[in-house]
């Protein structure tokens, strides 16, 4: 019998991931013990501190990540195997915590409630009794909400950074669960929310099945879960092919559930619209980025032998869900169903990329993908921001109607809103022009010109509902009893003027952040 | 014929025949409990293929955990004695996608592993001294696995776990009136 | 072209030209009422001063060599990744140099003019801060040294177009026409993202440089398909046929923002892009046909609909579409028209900027009512914008002398030189604009009042008049830039040589026949309504002038062309969306169950249509996967 050998686990270059599920084990112990008084400060406080030491450690990682001998990237394998702290996974890891600090204000926000958070005070009341209302009068509410977005984003983390499939699976499930928890959370509407986080588990969890049923098949086709292993395995093209691409399909099926393209969107609308908006947010930015990684990731480094099979699926994909984002959204009366379809409609403009170029001298398909989704992710949490502002005596004003004259009440939160709906439209000087710029410049320079021809078209379909807003906004008259909008705590505030000052920055000056993209090169195997 | 074979094989009869009756029985809680002799025939067969530690997993999950909640959930929901409902008209469509799931399932594994011989007693020396033997499937082998190569998968697995057992408190448990003085005291600060 | 020099000297602040009146911009729109007393005066110190530069910077220019008149300003990289770099570099050639001192005078004149127009306005100063937004993004545009900063430029100044179309937006047209313009113009930026696009992959440079450098090169296919996506994002902002729709609904902005963006200035910017472009259309006759053919279209269509409005703005926005036609059109004609076509478009821009706030002027006494049917005898009234008009009127139609006599004559001959029936639709349409000029001045100014009682027509004050002189005399003066062909000899470093064409018939028989047919015009005009009473309403009109009254149902040939099927297309994806799935479920489930019961239960349910969407798509996936290996 052998002696037992103890592993290797790289604890410096996985800090950023430890830090945050360490928090959120701490958070829980303090959701135990403290007194329920000063919790929602103390957890607030702590899950910030937290984020922000793993994005300080992610920082220092990146900045020691040594080039691969014989290889195009930088970085290294790290924990035996199980994740590649490369140079996308660590540009990934920055902007999924610097969105999540964002998001993680949002979630404290409690002004604009009038004392308490967007969260429900007592979940397990039922929507209408007595005791729901009981529990809002007293301002009791869920601070476990903050230890549950540390694991989520812990998931987050490890999705795009995981160098195995298992390792992935595990990860997928553990960004999963709390989202699944956090969207029936809301304070206000509380039926349409939990019908919401119903719909997401069953169907998340459907999904999960298809991504779990790939592995499967991709492993009797490889014989090994690891990217590498998989990868040697198509080089060389031992097994049946047919399994392989039943596997890949599969496993497919799961990463795009979870990026929102069609025809796996369908519970998109109903999820953003029922979740807690703070929540519908970060949904949009942080999992859009990590389940988009992971898609990049085990294509390129585990199927990318096999890409001229693949290519074609991605390019249907990336059409029909373009299309049902950009086309359907016209006809949306209610704003965060709206965003919602527009997000599936960046959705497709982010596969437009990943059916571009991998290599190459211009800029790649991964880089293109990952600036896209930096200044998507800005906008987006901005835009649903706003959305928590203004409000009926009900909650949330989202039926646009409502939001009729606002530019007129109260200009300066129309004027933001509608300057994020011009960056979405892909207006120069915001971001969303430089980065629909370079995704469609990937995928040109890769061939993949009638998609971008397509993508051009469904951009100015696009265009049209996001300049409807503004019309509705700045020219037409106010609705009487119309919506107020709330002055928000400093938590809101400061995340919109990040939001704000981060998407034209990277409109007017998108050198260093793409600089940054590049520089996190290919990804390691 | 090796003694192993005739059991497996025995093990392998019970198995179908036993999962025959949990779909045949009009009695819910007999179906419940022919699912026990399934799922421990099963786990006859993972012993007999040298896989102790799966076996006895699949002992305590299985038969321990999953076959008695899904017997509360029966016994919380309906009466016991109720032979009602067992049958329904989807029978046609379940036994289609049962059917389906094992093709597919049989052509998976075939294909992915036909013709893969694990030689369970061989010695050093004719592998050529490569590598030492390793006992696949075995408790000691699966233990060095998950605390080394999936260490990190282990660790985020209990993750899960919390936070899952998080999640359920959030969505049942009510708050109790200590902690409701208390909000009352704080005014919701 | 001529080798681009880098800027020194006095050419380095040319940055300032575009930077004074943004900053101006953002001073106004973020500054909030805190700004309301001084805002139009700074307002209008940020174009002036722009202009001041301009003409410094002018004189320097011309005190170069020939060779030398092309400089260049690397201001910072937009972006840089792989081999894609595109630089924020500015371009400052006799070409540019032109439309600067266009934009920033008009510019400056119609600023001034809008402190009295919109003295009234409780949102003046937003007003200038979307105006100096205007300058600064036409100015980008013109000084751009390549087609990424230009398409900046091309969206400042249609965002600042749409925000000034519906500033009115009390009026529920204004933000209508707001809106269409905005979308119209969506599908013009689609032909240049794709031109951008394949200039890209083609030649991996957006430079005018680097663009006209490989240009020859590149293939057939590839020229002919730059030359018609530039052609299309030219349609769009310059409202030519078939995106021409937007023109006549922007006229719902007020009127100096109708002059100096909806005639004078923006609208033009296709004829510049097809000019700047010049070195594409060189090598590609289908496309350089088809801007002649565009261009041809308009300027009948156009001259069309101005005859049969009543909307005294309507009127010049006809006119205006017809005019740039003209333009257009030259443009197309390559080398032997590019000089032509920019010396018709900065008489244009003079003669046109003038109509526009005659207009203004005239409706500002008539409590903003637009219908000439109720104008009438106003000459004694408003002298100075009588006067200052008829200035206007007379370059328009090319009265020998004039501005746009000396302009137009340069396109027809151009026209005739290249094609004798291109040449004679010119001809055509100079009398038919001819006609309805003189319509618009006798329905306005002559014959007897028609006004309502309570109307009391006043002169307009200074600020408002002061610009009309100045522009009238640029109405009158504006030929001396042909004069010895400077122009074109001008212009040479940017567009080069200017061509020379054999015409048919000798030069001054030409302009006898142009001037034969403009009086015929004239004349007729005067028979129809200077002679008889005009109608307060309007009489049914002909077929052609209930066509012509609507638009030449330009917005029914969109409707069935594109918003139909749009719909169409909508409405069936939503259906998908919604009910297509679950009618699916639905029909499986009946088939299935076959009972009534089962298809109501399966209705209940929307996650398991979503589920069976989802195992639909997994099913797309690997069977598109399978495919792919199988085909």
């Amino acid at each position: 019998m052998n002696e037992f050998i103890a592993p290797t686990v790289e604890y410096a270059e996985l800090s950023p991931l430890l830090i945050v599920l360490g928090a959120a084990v701490v958070g829980v112990t303090l959701e135990a013990f403290l007194p329920r008084r000063g919790r929602h400060r103390i957890q607030v406080v702590f899950t910030l501190v937290a984020l922000v030491a793993a994005l300080l450690a992610t920082g220092w990682v990146a900045a020691g990540l040594d080039e691969v001998e014989g290889a195009s990237g930088r970085g290294l394998i790290a924990a035996e195997g199980a994740i590649a702290v490369d140079g996308p996974s660590v540009f990934m890891w920055g902007v999924l915590l610097v969105f999540s600090i964002i998001s993680v204000m949002l979630f404290a926000e409690r002004r604009i409630e009038g004392g308490v958070s967007a969260f429900a005070g007592q979940a397990a009341a039922l929507p209408g009794t007595e005791a729901e209302r009981e529990a809002s009068r007293q301002g009791i509410e869920h601070t476990e909400v903050f230890p549950l977005v540390l694991f989520a984003i812990g998931g987050m983390l490890l999705f795009p950074a995981s160098n195995d499939l298992l390792t992935m699976f595990i990860a997928l499930e553990v960004l999963s669960l709390p989202l699944y928890l956090l969207c029936g959370l809301a304070r206000r509407r509380r039926l349409i929310s939990q019908e919401a986080a119903m719909k997401y588990f069953l169907l998340g969890a459907f999904s999960s099945a298809f991504f779990v049923y790939g592995i499967a098949l991709v492993y009797g086709y490889a014989g090994s879960f690891t990217l590498a292993d998989i990868h040697a395995a198509v080089d060389n093209n031992t097994g049946s092919t047919n399994l392989l691409l039943a596997g890949m399909g599969l496993i497919a099926v799961g990463l795009l559930f979870k990026v929102s393209a069609a025809p796996f969107h369908a519970w998109t609308p109903d999820v953003y619209q029922g979740a807690p908006t703070p929540v519908t947010g970060f949904m949009a930015a942080c999992t859009k980025l990590a389940a988009f990684g992971a898609l990049l990731r085990v294509f390129y480094v585990a199927f990318g032998g096999a890409q001229w099979d693949w290519r074609p699926m991605i390019w249907v994909v990336a059409a029909l869900t373009m299309a049902i984002g950009a086309v359907v959204a016209l006809t949306q009366s209610d704003i965060k169903r709206m965003l919602a379809y527009s997000s599936i409609a960046h959705a497709g403009f982010l596969l437009v990329g990943f059916a571009g170029a991998y290599g190459g001298d211009g800029i790649t398909s991964l880089q293109s993908v990952l600036f896209y989704l930096a200044a998507y992710g800005f906008s987006t949490i901005g835009a649903f921001a706003v959305v928590m502002l203004v409000r009926d005596p009900g909650g949330e004003a989202t039926h646009l109607s409502r939001w009729a004259g606002l530019g007129k009440t109260s200009p300066l939160v129309a004027g933001v809103f509608a300057f994020f709906m011009l960056a979405f439209a892909g207006i120069p000087l915001t971001s969303g022009f430089t980065s629909k710029w370079t995704v469609f410049s990937a995928a040109w320079a890769g061939g993949a010109w009638p998609l971008v021809l397509l993508a051009v078209g469904m951009s100015a379909v696009a265009a049209y509902f996001y300049v409807r807003v503004i019309v509705l906004m700045f020219f037409s008259d106010p609705v009487v009893d119309g919506p107020t909008v709330s002055v928000p705590s400093l938590f809101t505030s400061s995340a919109l003027v990040v939001a704000v000052v981060a998407t034209v920055v990277l409109g007017i000056l998108p050198g260093p952040v793409l600089d940054l993209a590049q520089q996190a090169g290919a990804f390691v195997r | 014929m090796t003694p192993e074979l005739v059991v497996f094989w025995l093990l392998s009869v019970l198995t179908v025949a036993s999962a025959v009756m949990v779909v045949s029985t009009p009695h819910v809680v007999h179906a419940a409990l022919w699912l026990v002799v399934t799922l421990g025939a099963v786990a006859g067969c993972f012993l007999v293929l040298t896989a102790e530690f799966v076996a006895w997993v699949q002992v305590l999950i299985y038969v321990g955990a999953v076959v008695v909640l899904l017997l509360f959930a029966l016994m919380l929901t309906r009466s016991p004695a109720s032979t009602t409902g067992a049958t329904s008209r989807n029978r046609p469509v379940a036994a289609f996608a049962g059917f389906s799931t094992f093709g597919v399932l049989a052509v998976v594994l075939t294909s992915g592993f036909r013709g893969i011989v694990l030689d369970l007693d061989s010695q050093p020396d004719q592998l050529g001294g490569a590598a030492p033997p390793e006992r696949i499937g075995d408790t000691r082998s699966v233990g060095e696995a998950i605390f080394t190569h999936w260490v990190l998968a282990f660790e985020v697995l209990s993750v899960i776990l919390l936070a899952a057992l998080i999640g359920a408190i959030v969505v049942s448990g009510r708050v109790r009136d200590r902690d409701r003085q208390e909000a009352a005291a704080g005014g919701g600060s | 072209m001529t080798e681009v020099l880098p800027a020194d000297g006095v050419f380095g602040l040319s940055w300032l030209l575009v930077a004074v009146p943004a900053i101006s911009a953002v001073v106004l729109l973020v500054g909030g009422r805190r700004t309301d007393r001084w805002g139009h005066l700074l307002g209008t110190a940020a174009p002036a001063f722009a202009f001041v530069l301009g003409v410094v910077l002018f004189v320097a220019l011309l005190g170069r060599g020939e060779q030398e008149r092309r400089v260049g300003q690397q201001l910072w990289t937009w972006f840089e990744v792989g081999g894609l770099r595109a630089d924020f570099g500015l371009l400052l050639d006799p070409l540019s140099a032109l439309f600067v001192l266009l934009i920033t005078g008009v510019g400056s004149l119609i600023h001034v003019y809008s402190i009295g127009y919109m003295a009234h306005d409780a949102r003046r100063r937003r007003f200038f801060g979307y105006l100096n937004l205007f300058i600064a993004a036409m100015l980008m545009l013109v000084l751009a040294d390549n087609y990424l900063a230009l398409f900046l430029g091309w969206e400042g100044v249609g965002l600042a177009s749409y925000l000034l179309i519906g500033f009115w937006q009390h009026k529920n047209s204004a933000a209508v026409a707001a809106k269409k313009a905005f979308v119209v113009n969506r599908v013009g930026d689609m032909g240049m993202v794709l031109a951008i696009m394949l200039m890209f992959a083609t030649f991996g440079s957006v430079t005018f440089e680097g663009v006209a450098a490989g240009i020859e090169d590149a293939s057939g296919a590839t020229q002919t398909a730059l030359g018609l996506l530039l052609l299309l994002g030219a349609c769009g902002k310059s409202a030519q046929v078939p995106l021409q729709s937007w023109l006549l609904d922007a006229m719902e902005g007020p009127t100096p923002v109708s002059a100096l963006i909806h005639a004078a200035t923006m609208v033009t910017a296709g004829v510049y892009l097809v000019v700047r472009s010049g070195f594409v259309y060189e090598t590609t006759e289908v496309a350089s046909t088809a801007v002649v053919l565009v261009g041809l279209v308009t300027l009948v269509v156009g001259a069309i609909i101005g005859c049969a409005k009543d909307d005294i703005k309507k009127v010049l926005a006809g006119s205006t579409m017809s005019q740039i036609g003209y333009m257009m059109l030259a443009a197309g004609l390559g080398p032997a028209g590019y000089a032509f076509a920019i010396f018709h478009l900065i008489t244009h821009g003079f003669f046109k900027a003038n109509l526009f706030l005659g207009a203004g002027s005239v409706m500002h006494s008539m409590h903003d009512d637009v219908d000439m049917r109720v104008y009438g005898g106003l000459s004694r009234l408003m002298p100075v914008t009588f006067v200052t008009f008829a200035m206007g009127y007379l370059a328009i139609i090319g009265f020998p002398g004039f501005a746009g006599f000396w302009s137009k004559d340069k396109v027809i001959e151009a026209a005739f030189a290249d094609n004798i029936w291109i040449g004679i639709a010119t001809i055509l349409a100079a009398g038919v604009t001819a006609f309805y000029m003189t319509r618009l001045m006798l329905m306005t100014f002559l014959g007897d009042k028609r006004w309502k009682s309570d109307v009391h027509p006043h002169e307009s004050p200074a600020t408002m008049t002061i610009p009309l002189v100045v522009l009238a005399v640029a109405s009158v003066l504006g030929g001396v830039l042909i004069l010895g062909g400077w122009i074109g000899h001008f212009l040479e470093p940017s567009v080069g040589p200017e061509e020379h064409h054999d015409l048919p018939i000798p030069v001054l028989a030409l302009t006898a026949i142009v001037t034969l047919t403009v009086a015929v015009g004239v004349f007729i005009a005067w028979r129809t309504y200077g002679t008889k009473e005009v109608p307060v309403t309007a009489p049914r009109g002909s077929v052609l002038t209930r066509a012509a009254r609507a638009d030449l149902y330009g917005d029914a040939l969109n409707e069935a062309v594109l918003m139909r099927p749009g719909q169409w297309t909508t409405r069936w994806l939503v259906w998908f969306d919604n009910r297509g799935l679950d009618g699916g479920v639905n029909g499986l489930a009946a088939l299935i169950g076959g009972t009534s019961g089962q298809v109501r239960r399966a209705q209940t349910g929307y996650v398991r249509s979503y589920a069976l969407a989802m195992l639909g798509g997994a099913l797309l996936v690997v069977v598109s996967l399978l495919a792919v290996t199988l085909a």
